[in-house]
């Protein structure tokens, strides 16, 4: 199971690259092949405008990633920065980043990212600020409790007493043991604004026509589910297969970087 | 008197089996009674009041409510319903009440009052959209309980088919009844109740007929097909039709319609107010493969707002085939350099997107690159009243009289007095609306495309075996819900 979900994520990165360099035409439209099943020519079908399913797959797999890495990378920055000065400093910088923390926690995720990109407009640029703006907090949260401890381990007071300054303290001598948690976290984060990322197309508030989505082919598929089942099969089963590949690599990075796991 | 008595035996014993008989027939008659009629809708209506309902679903479910005085034929001319009308003057109508005429829902008989008391709420209240539409008048003289006459401000030679507004109780209008939520009117479909989904009694027969919302298509057919719901019309992809027509288990009717499908032009862009451009698009756009692959059957090409059978419609009228290499050298004569970009704006609906995206693909050899902006309908509606668009895509749902080549292209007629939404002004034009030479105006309409037309969209409904007696109607009425019936097997 380990090496099947190294195995399937593989294959999406793979697909990635292909998609790139076999330069598909993910919107060229064939009104002739419309919700075609699955033929030699088009090997994952066509979809309600003629267009291959495969090409739009693996650019929509591209949108994923491309969002993914994007929305992962600048909500851990923030999350990590946020934590680190709450954790480190304490008292009312702790108390008012955390006030601020919970409220956003306060909210559902995904509803709070739905009211972010309804208020911003339909778009990729708006979809990553809107999934920024809600996904950081995890982060801080996590950060902050371990940050908390390790702020009174002795290495930490030693180099505080040899006269490190604080930025030297953050990142020199906290952050290096907080990387594998943050590695862990931010594999999770990737699947969950995978996921994000889907819904908020499915509801017309991510990727707009004609660029391919995940999340937008499915609400087109559902649409033709009883004429053609194999579109709304073909890329419900992508997205689970690459989430569920993620997920699972998580929990393996999470195991292989447990120190208290005995070898 | 043996023989007499052995008569008067078999009389009664006859009286008792045709009482017998009647019994089990009004059993029988119970038994389609309440077994309701169930309508599955993808919109539910929004209002009950005619007063202020814009919305179709509304519209459609008032027809049946209420009636009005005029109605309209086949050949779209106005008919007498309630009433007959007699035009004493361009600015003098004559209304003469039929009788007999059916009493409102709550048995009350319905008088000229009633007709004066509706129109006059209609100019009365302060937020009805239709107020602008009767301002015209000047005043109501009820001459008796079944005469009354209109006056108008200016003369209107088309005031009797505006004759079309459902009539409500005076009574009630007076005690400011909530005619949106607790609708009384006269009409074949009396209200009952409305939670989740709206009940109505058929006044001839008791037969209950349900309206409720069901927003997904998929879902909608799944119940249709389940038997949860009767009957479906409209508001389906063209391909879940198609698959509702191979199964045996529900019935497909599917007819021509008569809502205008058309391209929306901003006659004040630069680049659109050159004609050669204007039919470069129109030659942009492969109509007929659209039809046939993502339309429903009986949809047709368009060439006016009004159909051929129009008693105003002109057959003459050819439409614009599909040549990019034309069209590309219309742009080019028109000086303009390749490709030429435009923006087109549309609503969030599926199909419309959809068809926005194959147009995108169609106009891509022709030299025009399509940037589609999909807004919400409140965004997109007001975007177009307010002529910020270069080209949008919409319909003309349930028109009826020429008047609107007068309210969409007389150059006097930009909103908010009429709806020329694209601000075209041509003088010829103006003269030919003036005249009405309605044959002559659409020729010209037709050849300076102020709108690109595109197609009359086909109308459809999809019932289970149980249900007789309903068709689709051009416009998309739902007037069949006054005789559709529902047998138990």
């Amino acid at each position: 199971m380990k090496y099947t979900s190294y195995l399937i994520l593989a294959f999406w990165l793979i697909a990635v690259l292909l998609g790139n360099v076999l330069q598909l035409n993910p919107n060229a439209i064939d009104l002739e092949v419309i919700l075609q099943a699955p033929t030699a020519q088009h090997w994952f079908g066509a979809d309600d405008l003629g267009r291959d399913i495969l090409a739009r797959v693996l650019s929509g797999v591209e949108v994923s990633f491309l969002v993914a890495l994007i929305v992962t990378g600048v909500t851990m920055t923030i999350g990590v920065f946020v934590g680190l000065l709450a954790g480190f400093y304490g008292g009312r910088v702790d108390a008012v980043l955390m006030q601020i923390t919970d409220i956003f926690l306060a909210f559902p995720g995904i509803l709070l990212a739905i009211a972010f990109a309804a208020v911003l407009g339909p778009g990729l640029g708006n979809l990553i600020v809107a999934l920024c703006l809600t996904g950081w907090v995890s982060y801080a949260r996590l950060t902050r409790g371990q940050t908390l401890s390790l702020r009174h381990r002795q290495h930490v007071q030693a180099a505080e007493s040899l006269g490190a300054g604080v930025p030297r303290l953050l990142f020199r001598h906290i952050l290096p043991l907080l990387a594998s948690i943050l590695v862990v976290e931010a594999t999770y984060s990737l699947a969950s604004v995978m996921i994000a990322e889907a819904s908020l197309s499915f509801l017309g508030l991510g990727i707009q026509a004609p660029d391919a989505s995940w999340g937008a082919m499915l609400r087109d598929a559902v649409r033709y589910m009883l004429i053609a089942p194999h579109y709304v099969l073909i890329v419900g089963g992508c997205l689970m297969s690459l989430i569920l590949a993620i997920n699972l690599g998580g929990d393996y990075l999470r195991d292989a970087l447990d120190v208290r796991k005995p070898d | 008197m043996k023989y007499l008595r052995f008569l008067l035996i078999i009389y009664f014993l006859q009286l008792s089996a045709c009482d017998f008989a009647s019994k089990d027939t009004n059993r029988d008659a119970s038994v389609h009674q309440s077994t309701p009629i169930h309508f599955a809708l993808s919109q539910a209506p929004l209002s009950l009041d005619p007063r202020v309902a814009t919305d179709a679903a509304s519209e459609r479910v008032i027809r049946l409510i209420y009636q009005p005085l005029v109605d309209f034929d086949q050949n779209f001319k106005p008919t007498p319903k309630l009433a007959d009308w007699q035009m004493v003057s361009a600015t003098e109508y004559l209304v003469s009440l039929k009788s007999p005429r059916p009493l409102f829902h709550n048995q009350q008989p319905l008088n000229a009052e009633d007709v004066k008391a509706t129109y006059d709420a209609i100019l009365q209240l302060a937020n009805s959209p239709l107020s602008a539409e009767y301002a015209n008048i000047q005043k109501i003289t009820v001459h008796d309980a079944e005469h009354l006459t209109f006056y108008l401000k200016q003369p209107d030679p088309y005031f009797a088919a505006k004759l079309i507004i459902g009539i409500m109780p005076k009574q009630l209008l007076e005690q400011q009844h909530d005619f949106a939520r607790y609708p009384i009117g006269n009409g074949p479909l009396a209200f009952v109740k409305k939670n989740n989904k709206l009940v109505l009694r058929r006044v001839a027969d008791g037969q209950i007929i349900t309206l409720s919302e069901v927003k997904d298509p998929t879902v909608r057919v799944l119940k249709l097909l389940r038997g949860e719901t009767d009957l479906l019309q409209g508001e389906l992809p063209a391909e879940l039709v198609k698959y509702l027509q191979t199964k045996p288990e529900v019935t497909v009717k599917t007819s021509p319609g008569a809502n205008y499908s058309y391209l929306g032009l901003n006659m004040q862009d630069p680049m659109l107010s050159s004609l050669k451009v204007r039919q470069a698009i129109a030659h942009a756009i492969d109509r007929q493969a659209l039809i046939d692959k993502v339309m429903v059957n009986h949809t047709r090409i368009a060439g006016a707002i009004l159909p051929p059978e129009h008693y105003a419609g002109n057959h003459s009228l050819k439409a614009y085939d599909y040549n990019p290499q034309l069209a590309k050298r219309l742009l080019t004569e028109a000086g303009l350099s390749l490709p030429v970009k435009l923006i087109y704006k549309t609503s969030t609906d599926a199909q419309r997107v959809r068809i926005a995206t194959i147009l995108q693909a169609q106009m891509r050899p022709a030299g025009i690159e399509l940037e589609i902006r999909s807004l919400d309908w409140g965004t997109f509606f007001e975007d177009v009243k307010q002529g910020n668009f270069q080209l949008f895509g919409l319909t003309w749902v349930g028109i009826k009289t020429p008047e609107i080549y007068t309210n969409v292209f007389a150059s006097n007629h930009f909103p908010p007095n009429g709806f020329n939404r694209g601000r075209f002004s041509d003088a010829t034009l103006d003269s030919l609306l003036e005249k009405e030479d309605w044959q002559a105006a659409t020729d010209r309409i037709h050849e300076q495309l102020p709108y690109i037309p595109l197609w009359y969209e086909g109308q459809f409904a999809v019932s289970n075996k149980k249900i007789t007696n309903y068709s689709p109607k051009p416009d998309g009425n739902w007037d069949d819900l006054a005789t559709i019936r529902k047998y138990a097997h």
